[in-house]
């Protein structure tokens, strides 16, 4: 080959068929190449799609959890309301002394009261 | 194909028509595994390399220009792709040519024989480097001008035109010797 031949515009025939056949997969081989480009393509456009759902399918499921727990939360402090006596109306409700033994007894006796005493005035409710 | 029926598959492509874009690859399978083949040197790491450029394109679609040819904006992308898996690699590395292989040989005049010229050549488009390969073969293989080359591999076309002359001279000594033997 002459250096004009080289710098040739065109392609070099003989050059470029031994090329192909060195580069040339089986011929066979072309359908399981294609085949195999268009399962990456259907899996990409699968991944493309499922995500969106996943995303509203978790969001839906934090949704829901979040609803439950509002909504447990909610009930306890509406029952812990229900359960806890009004408040006294006046000041003199509120320090009247409330019935049952251990307060009565606390606020009647002549003597000290012993630490039972105080402690179930205490404690019990009024 | 014609340009215009290579629009029109782009576009029915881009609207979500999987046949179209099957005849796309179908039209560049063999084009791009031999593109990547000569830069990576290996026909397995070739197709994946292949098929990581059909999947990039098909990403980038959208940005082709219909008024271009579609092969030179799809081998430009198949090559990158090729070209970023040979970097990638970390242990494999390009064997050197065999000396016993640069010697002459039998005549090309049965199967196992062209085989072996395949082989001699394959060894010594390892050689190249790596754009010098590319662009001996996407002139002299796939028959793209001067000009598309440089848009493919992003270099001018004047700098093709060397890579091409060196390569060839490279390979067209092989050839010449394997012919003489």
């Amino acid at each position: 080959m002459t250096d004009e031949r080289m710098f040739d515009h065109r392609p070099d025939p003989e050059l470029g068929a031994a090329l192909r056949a060195a580069l040339e997969p089986p011929k066979d081989d072309q359908a399981r190449f294609v085949a195999r480009v268009m399962a990456r393509y259907d899996a990409a456009l699968e991944r493309a799609a499922v995500p969106t759902w996943e995303v509203l399918a978790s969001w839906s499921r934090r949704g829901i959890t979040a609803a439950a727990a509002a909504a447990v939360l909610a009930g306890l402090l509406l029952g812990r309301a229900l359960q806890s006596p009004a408040a006294p109306e006046t000041i003199d409700a509120a320090m009247a002394p409330a019935s049952g033994p251990g307060l009565a007894a606390l606020v009647t006796a002549a003597d000290p009261p012993d630490a039972s005493v105080v402690f179930t005035s205490l404690v019990e409710p009024q | 194909m014609g340009s215009g029926d290579e629009a029109s598959l782009v576009a029915q492509t881009l609207a979500g028509d999987r046949t179209a874009f099957g005849h796309l690859v179908e039209r560049y399978a063999g084009q791009a595994r031999r593109v990547a083949h000569a830069v990576l040197g290996d026909a397995d790491e070739a197709d994946d390399a292949a098929q990581d450029g059909f999947l990039s394109a098909l990403v980038k679609l959208a940005q082709y220009d219909a008024r271009r040819p579609f092969g030179p904006w799809l081998m430009r992308i198949v090559a990158n792709a090729a070209t970023d898996r040979r970097r990638r690699r970390h242990v494999r590395r390009a064997e050197p040519l065999d000396p016993a292989l640069v010697g002459g040989g039998p005549r090309p005049d049965t199967e196992a024989v062209r085989s072996e010229l395949g082989e001699r050549l394959r060894a010594a488009l390892a050689e190249l480097p790596e754009r010098r390969r590319t662009a001996v073969v996407l002139f002299d293989v796939e028959g793209y001008s001067h000009a598309e080359i440089a848009g493919i591999l992003g270099i001018p076309e004047g700098t093709v035109r060397s890579e091409v002359f060196h390569g060839r001279r490279s390979l067209r000594a092989l050839l010449a010797d394997w012919k003489g033997a």
